[in-house]
């Protein structure tokens, strides 16, 4: 089945329903309109309520029970235009809701299941590199001091080339390549924060403070984080497209409707 | 009418596309199998893992009742460290993101609230559903009325037909299983972040909780080939032959986790097998090989230990307020005679003497923490609680005095909602085989939410030395590591434990092994023993306690100072009360120093006064509990013939 590419612009989706629904809200208040009072229940909504009996029974109507269900669809239907009348569905805050979702899914399906193509996730990859980086790696030297005057003391040893161990934690005294989000679960936020302070090569300085203590440290290596091929991580910036670009629609579709409104706020 | 038309164009637009896409499993399949070949397995443990084995989206009956409207994928987002935004308009991000996650929705039902709730009224024909589903589109509160209802229903057996109808829900569940499936394995990054796939299997004869989560260690080619195993009828012998089946079939592996034992009515940890009949050795086997781990401590209250069980015990007490007033739906009280079957440190020491019975310890399980979150939002501190479900986020101010669903008229309230716990896993690597098999051997501890990372060895010549040099190499090498079983040669077990503090948490107060064990009379003992704890030399031991660490906590502000306790705390300890012959566990229970519970936050932060009763519980040591390590025969034999191997060893007559 091949469609015009216009049908499947949320756009026109968009205006159509909004011309639906101008018609809807047209309707209230004024002086009964023939047209209005007027139900085809054709052969199309017919198998419409056949089938969702039978998806609900596992098995098609009997003729009397589709004519039920006809009678029953007539019946809502008539009700509901009835209160559209009595404009019912504008105080109800259920409603409302409901059909305010209603037009948030209408512009987000498509985006749901439309398979995009290498083109666009490659240059969704390019605009948002820093979505998809690597983390930066760092291998660095720590020591341990539970005071701050130890520790002092220990980088001025150091400093002069003496071997100082520190005091016992369980902790690595040398970590080679470990992610930020690693070294942070390990040895918490703060003390990360000050290896990004330093230059690899600066030798030894500190203290720094973390959840433990005061630590004395030695960047060795900081590794900026490289984004990955788009072949590597193809599901990933599928996701994070798929995610946007539903909100995008959204947000881009109410803005079309809302600028056809004037709204005053009262302050 | 144009506009139905549009709708209909849009439908099959959707599933031309929807068909398009088939090929997408077994792409994802291939790229996952190519992901986790090139993650290094290490050849120990060396990091500890964190995770929620029980998480419920919008696809959980009740969660989607009681207001969540996030699914499976922002759950995924949110425990990865995405920014998400909650049911209630929040905007959240996990500042430190998990390392796995399993989504396990109630199997029964399955997305049937949704279905309910979107389905056309019209074509509702049960009374009482087309009541659910006009109260659920009334107002907020009237679902939270309706699914209030509907857990009454499964409670007492009552649900309407369409709910048990098993056609129409397996179509319905295959649909969603399916698709659920496909997402986990879309998020599936080895050695970064691993959903793995699981269910909720909510066994609750009477109202009392005998609910497991059921987690797999396979992805879609074996998993979509079953459905989540219903489970309001029992017995839970139904479910082990299910997860019997699905390995047959598929050459899979699966483990169930059973949750709040505290709200079981001492139905958990039975003497008896499941049909109130003797435990029989095979029966005992099963259960053991079946439910590996046990979820110690989650929102709806901790089940480590009660003061009735362990009068001497003054910690024993943490996150039983509330919950022990009777079951779930509180449809039933709880008589003290209960309490044995419910809480873990009993039934680990029920498992002795099973095992001396029979032969084989039907509760030698490990512990882990979990949610159980409604939410679809995986928070565990005290300083990020979302809530058990969407009726009480924090959008709801004054949640900590508001009564709740679950039995109210009787005392249960917002304030004794824990915050929950997590699992810390110690796996060779971050990938489902190696999360899964560190589970199936016990290798995980569970934590109130505070990230400690734990260490425990059980051997028989460790000493204070082996901290100078590779101690966890030591660990593994002349030891076994927590969830390990030592073989009793004659020599009093030593173990090396170390704590060290979660570094943006608090301090640690101390560090307690609890042993429990048997004697040859068949009589049961406990005790707790301090083996370190801060400031040792100003806080000695008098008349056998530790005296209090103290409390920094200000009430005012709801800060706490990490001024007192310890970073860190390690010892090497031997068991002075060791016998031989005595078959025991030892496990490991790390306290941290008070701290304030969510609901001194949210009276600092929303400016609300605490009930006395609540404010008294305000503040709280979060804590930490292993997976014991046990010391019994190599191949324990029942009874009778143990003791006559005994016997016969001590060159005695039997």
């Amino acid at each position: 089945m091949t469609l015009p590419r216009w049908t499947r612009e949320p756009m026109v989706h968009f205006l159509a329903a909004g011309a639906a629904l101008f018609a809807l809200f047209a309707w209230q208040g004024e002086p009964a309109d023939p047209a209005s009072r007027t139900i085809d229940v054709g052969l199309e909504d017919r198998a419409r309520l056949a089938l969702q009996y039978e998806r609900t029974m596992k098995r098609p109507p009997t003729d009397a029970e589709l004519d039920t269900l006809t009678e029953q669809y007539v019946r809502e239907e008539v009700l509901y235009r009835e209160a559209l009348r009595l404009g019912l569905d504008r105080d109800d805050a259920v409603v409302r809701k409901r059909m305010a979702n209603k037009m948030d899914f209408l512009a987000q399906s498509m985006a749901e299941t439309v398979e995009p193509s290498d083109e666009v996730l490659a240059k969704w990859l390019t605009d948002h590199p820093e979505r998809f980086a690597r983390e930066v790696r760092y291998g660095f030297d720590q020591r341990f001091f539970a005071d701050r005057a130890a520790a002092e003391a220990a980088l001025g040893r150091l400093r002069a080339g003496d071997v100082v161990e520190g005091e016992p934690i369980s902790l690595p005294l040398s970590v080679e390549g470990a992610s930020r989000s690693r070294a942070a679960e390990q040895f918490g936020e703060a003390f990360v924060g000050a290896l990004d302070a330093v230059e690899p090569g600066d030798g030894w300085s500190g203290p720094v403070a973390s959840g433990f203590g005061w630590h004395v440290v030695r960047l060795r290596t900081r590794e900026a984080g490289e984004v990955p091929p788009l072949a590597e991580i193809r599901e990933r910036v599928e996701n994070d497209w798929r995610a946007e670009t539903i909100a995008r629609r959204r947000d881009e579709a109410y803005a079309l409707l809302r600028g056809a409104y004037q709204v005053t706020i009262a302050r | 009418m144009a506009g139905s038309r549009m709708v209909a164009t849009g439908l099959a637009l959707a599933a031309s596309l929807a068909l398009a896409g088939c090929d997408g499993a077994e792409r994802e399949a291939q790229r996952a199998a190519d992901a986790e070949a090139a993650v290094e397995i290490a050849e120990f443990p060396q990091q500890v893992l964190w995770g929620d084995t029980h998480l419920h989206t919008d696809n959980s009956i009740d969660a989607f009742g009681f207001g969540t409207r996030l699914g499976p994928e922002e759950a995924l987002k949110f425990a990865r460290g995405d920014e998400v935004t909650s049911s209630t308009g929040t905007k959240a991000r996990l500042s430190r993101p998990l390392d796995f996650l399993v989504i396990a929705d109630h199997s029964d039902g399955l997305g049937a609230m949704r279905r309910l709730y979107d389905a056309p009224r019209l074509l509702i024909r049960d009374p009482t559903l087309r009541r659910w589903h006009d109260m659920m589109h009334e107002s907020p509160e009237q679902s939270q009325r309706a699914v209030a209802e509907l857990i009454d229903a499964a409670a007492t057996d009552s649900l309407p037909e369409a709910f048990r109808d098993p056609e129409g829900r397996e179509e319905n569940m295959r649909e969603i299983w399916d698709a659920h499936l496909r997402l986990i394995d879309r998020y599936y990054q080895p050695g970064e972040f691993t959903p793995l796939a699981g269910f909720e299997y909510t066994l609750m004869p009477g109202g009392n909780n005998l609910h497991r989560v059921v987690m797999f260690r396979d992805g879609y080619a074996r998993t979509s080939q079953v459905l989540p195993y219903p489970g309001l009828q029992g017995p839970v012998d139904d479910l082990w032959d299910y997860m019997d089946a699905y390995e047959e079939a598929t050459g899979g592996r699966t483990l169930a986790i059973p949750h709040n034992s505290n709200l079981s009515n001492g139905l958990m940890f039975e003497l008896t097998d499941s049909q109130g009949g003797p435990m029989s050795a095979d029966y005992a086997r099963r259960r053991a090989m079946r439910e590996p781990v046990v979820e110690a401590t989650q929102i709806k209250g901790d089940s480590e230990s009660h003061p009735f069980l362990s009068p001497n015990d003054e910690f024993a007490s943490f996150g039983d307020a509330g919950w022990e007033l009777g079951n779930l739906p509180l449809t039933e009280r709880k008589a003290d005679t209960m309490l044995a079957g419910e809480y873990l440190r009993e039934a680990l020491k029920r498992g002795l003497s099973i095992e001396q019975r029979t032969g084989v310890n039907p509760y030698a399980f490990g512990m882990i923490g979990s949610t159980d979150s409604h939410t679809s939002l995986a928070t565990a501190d005290e300083d990020n609680f979302f809530g058990k479900h969407t009726g009480n986020e924090p959008a709801i101010e004054d949640r900590a005095l508001e009564p709740q669903d679950l039995g109210t008229e009787v005392g249960r309230f917002g304030w004794h909602y824990m915050a929950g716990g997590y699992a810390a896993v110690w796996a060779k690597a971050n990938t489902r085989a190696e999360i899964f098999d560190a589970m199936m051997r016990r290798e995980v501890y569970a934590t109130t939410g505070p990230r400690m990372t734990v260490r425990l060895f059980g051997g028989f010549d460790f000493t204070e030395e082996d901290w100078k040099g590779d101690w966890v190499r030591a660990g593994y090498t002349r030891g076994v590591p927590m969830g390990g079983k030592l073989v009793d040669e004659g020599k009093a077990p030593t173990f090396m434990v170390s704590a060290l503090k979660d570094p943006e948490g608090a301090h640690l107060d101390r560090v307690q092994i609890v042993k429990g064990w048997i004697t040859a009379d068949g009589v049961l003992h406990e005790k707790v023993h301090d083996v370190v704890w801060s400031d040792m030399g100003e806080r000695p031991m008098a008349g056998g306690k530790v005296p209090a660490v103290g409390d920094t906590v200000d009430r005012e502000t709801g800060t706490y100072a990490n001024t007192i306790g310890a970073p860190e705390l390690r010892a090497v300890w031997t068991d002075p009360d060791y016998r031989e012959g005595e078959s025991a566990f030892y496990y490991v229970r790390v306290l941290a120093i008070p701290t304030p519970r969510w609901t001194l936050y949210d009276a600092v932060r929303f400016g609300i006064e605490l009930l006395p009763e609540a404010m008294a519980d305000a503040v709280a040591q979060e804590r930490a509990y292993t997976s014991p390590i046990w010391l019994g025969p190599a191949d324990p034999a029942p009874r009778a013939e143990r003791q006559a191997g005994w016997f016969a060893r001590a060159g005695l007559r039997g």
